[in-house]
């Protein structure tokens, strides 16, 4: 009865944690806040992962509560793939671009951008998944 | 009594009110099938670049990534900012469309509550701390006062998103609460 919205809730503070850290990076990467020290921002790397672990097994129990509705729904396949996309991202740029002394490469700059853009879309698609189900419960409609 | 009377009138000019936001040309234009959904993913966009930012300043004002000086990671705040207006326009768009539904929900009066005070912490960060904590170099501690309220602001944000996500769980009319009636 409670465990639901709690799942939601912890769904969303994951989400703010693990898109907002990695945001707050990758414009750091593009340029804002020069002063801050690129390599000591490696400290909020666990804490994203913190975040993604607590995301992957509140999504996955939210998947469990409603399986058919995600899994008939091709926009929950789209925020899968720009989660992948963006956990890629996320420690490609760890292990090329923080430790970096001097300012990002032009191919670091291009994968802090894309960063920003599969991480807004994973929100989006995952806003949307509430909007564009068919199937809410085995030949349930939504 | 007289308290009575007050409520009553606090009552109806808040009844007065949810009726006049239903009638503007806002309201109307979140009826739509796309304007929710939009208004809805832009708030949750908002959310994370508030989070992101304020919640890595406040994470370092309470102790971690000492090596960042705090006036360099200030620089961030901005984007926080923009969140919170992106939120504040999309919130005012959910509000218009369906006064009501948070009016008398218990969940919107915790998140009000939980911006107040998050409104008078940063006030406090501001005129008795931020002086103080420009001037830190990297690996210096904050003074346990900023430390405080970087928790408290943390604590409260983390407080207006779990609100913001009970919200549904408590709509009127199946719940309804509503302390000045």
């Amino acid at each position: 009865m409670f465990a639901f919205p709690f799942i939601l809730i912890l769904h969303a503070w994951g989400m703010g944690i693990i898109a907002g850290g990695n945001a707050a990076i990758d414009l750091r990467i593009l340029g804002f806040a020069p002063r801050v020290p690129l390599s000591a921002m490696a400290k909020f790397y666990p804490v994203m992962w913190f975040g993604f672990v607590i995301n992957a097994i509140s999504g996955f129990l939210l998947l469990m509560g409603y399986p058919t509705k995600a899994l008939t729904n091709p926009v929950f396949y789209l925020k899968l793939l720009c989660i992948a996309a963006g956990m890629v991202l996320m420690s490609r740029l760890r292990r090329r671009v923080v430790p970096e002394k001097k300012p990002a490469s032009p191919q670091g700059k291009v994968m802090a951008a894309l960063s920003l853009i599969v991480w807004a879309g994973a929100i989006v698609s995952g806003r949307l998944l509430a909007y564009t189900c068919k199937y809410l419960l085995g030949d349930l409609q939504c | 009594m007289l308290m009575m009377v007050l409520n009553h009138t606090l009552d109806h000019s808040l009844r007065e009110f949810a009726h006049w936001l239903s009638t503007t040309t806002l309201a109307d234009f979140m009826t739509g099938w796309w304007e929710w959904p939009i208004a809805e993913s832009l708030h949750f966009i908002g959310l994370s670049m508030l989070i992101g930012t304020v919640g890595l300043f406040d994470l370092r004002l309470m102790g971690l990534a000492k090596r960042i000086p705090l006036s360099a990671l200030h620089r961030l705040i901005p984007f926080g900012i923009a969140g919170f207006v992106i939120n504040m326009l999309t919130g005012i768009c959910f509000l218009t469309n369906a006064a009501n539904q948070y009016m008398y929900n218990p969940a919107f009066h915790l998140k009000i509550l939980s911006m107040a005070i998050a409104g008078i912490n940063v006030t406090l960060f501001y005129t008795t701390m931020f002086k103080k904590v420009q001037t830190l170099g990297p690996g210096e501690d904050a003074p346990l006062p900023a430390r405080i309220i970087g928790g408290v602001s943390l604590t409260c944000w983390l407080s207006v998103i779990a609100c913001g996500r009970l919200l549904t769980f408590y709509r009127p009319p199946a719940f309804h609460w509503c302390f000045w009636c």
